[in-house]
């Protein structure tokens, strides 16, 4: 037999592919496996927008702080380490004292949970 | 919702539906060419359990690139290739002595002859005949007429020279044609011997 017509019917025989009794059960659990990959997706998704959404609070609140220390700094008259203190006294007002600031903070903690808690059920649902 | 139909249409038109996020699409496509990438597995020297492993996790890494096919060639030969490049990271992973000059077994193909037409038995013919060349042999010319790749892409995947490359697919020919001319004579033999 001359070369290129062996080579062809090779492709020829390669080309016809087997057919297997349990196909049914094999492209379930391709489909299944996508399912999970896909919820799996979400809840990293869900993770991450919780860790931005917290992590955007805080710079929030530590520019806030920030310019309060750098505002005592430029107030030369009294003892820095007073006004330090004021500051971190002041720092730790916002967040126990519920001002307009720390409101933010706990609203945005709590859409972050309440997203996470989306994410994760379903998730659930999916798998 | 379990009433509905499975999408029909051509490869590149679910390929389009499936980058847009239609996992049933894509599910038809599962359907079109899993035993296709599952058969070009065994061929390629994996066993059963192995190359259903691959071939599921070739599907899944076709899903996350899916959008990359554009169509220019078929669908089944884009997605055997994805198949192949996983069973030689799998095997390169497992340090075999691939191109060693041994005939190792490997597992029957079981195949149901659907159509009735004989097209079976070629296949079972072919089959038997890959199990007569080397792992080299066999994976050089599995990748060249299983999944289309060429010598030098079968040399760069597998880190060898193209000559080393052509030298195994030209054996590999060999055996096989005279395997697959005279099955009758090697069954006669294999009878009395």
């Amino acid at each position: 037999m001359a070369e290129p017509d062996f080579e062809a019917q090779l492709s020829r025989l390669f080309a016809e592919s087997p057919s297997f009794p349990d196909a049914a059960l094999f492209n379930a659990e391709v489909a299944s496996k996508l399912d999970r990959g896909w919820a799996m997706r979400r809840v990293f998704i869900g993770l991450a927008g919780t860790a931005a959404g917290l992590f955007a609070a805080f710079q929030i609140l530590s520019s806030r702080f920030s310019s309060e220390i750098s505002q005592l700094s430029r107030n030369s008259g009294h003892n820095l380490q007073t006004e330090i203190d004021a500051g971190l006294a002041k720092f730790n007002g916002i967040l126990t004292g519920a001002p307009a600031s720390g409101e933010a903070m706990w609203l945005a903690a709590g859409l972050a949970v309440l997203a996470l808690a989306f994410a994760v059920t379903r998730a659930v649902e999916d798998l | 919702m379990g009433m509905d139909r499975p999408p029909t249409g051509h490869d590149v038109e679910l390929a389009a539906l499936a980058a847009a996020g239609d996992r049933r699409a894509y599910g038809e496509l599962v359907r079109r060419h899993g035993s296709a990438v599952r058969g070009l597995l065994r061929r390629l020297g994996a066993d059963s359990a192995t190359a259903d492993d691959l071939a599921q996790d070739a599907f899944i890494t076709g899903f996350e690139q899916v959008a990359d096919f554009r169509g220019e060639g078929a669908f089944g030969g884009w997605i055997k290739k994805i198949a192949a490049r996983l069973y030689l990271k799998k095997v390169k992973r497992e340090a075999r002595l691939i191109f060693s000059d041994t005939v190792e077994p490997v597992e029957e193909i079981t195949v149901r002859d659907a159509s009735g037409d004989g097209a079976a038995a070629s296949r079972i013919d072919l089959d038997e005949a890959l199990k007569t060349l080397s792992r080299g042999e066999r994976l050089c010319v599995s990748l060249c007429y299983g999944a289309d790749w060429s010598h030098a892409e079968a040399a760069e995947a597998l880190n060898i020279p193209i000559g080393t490359v052509k030298s195994h697919v030209k054996r590999g020919l060999d055996k096989l044609r005279a395997k697959l001319a005279r099955p009758e004579e090697g069954a006669r033999r294999e009878a009395h011997g």
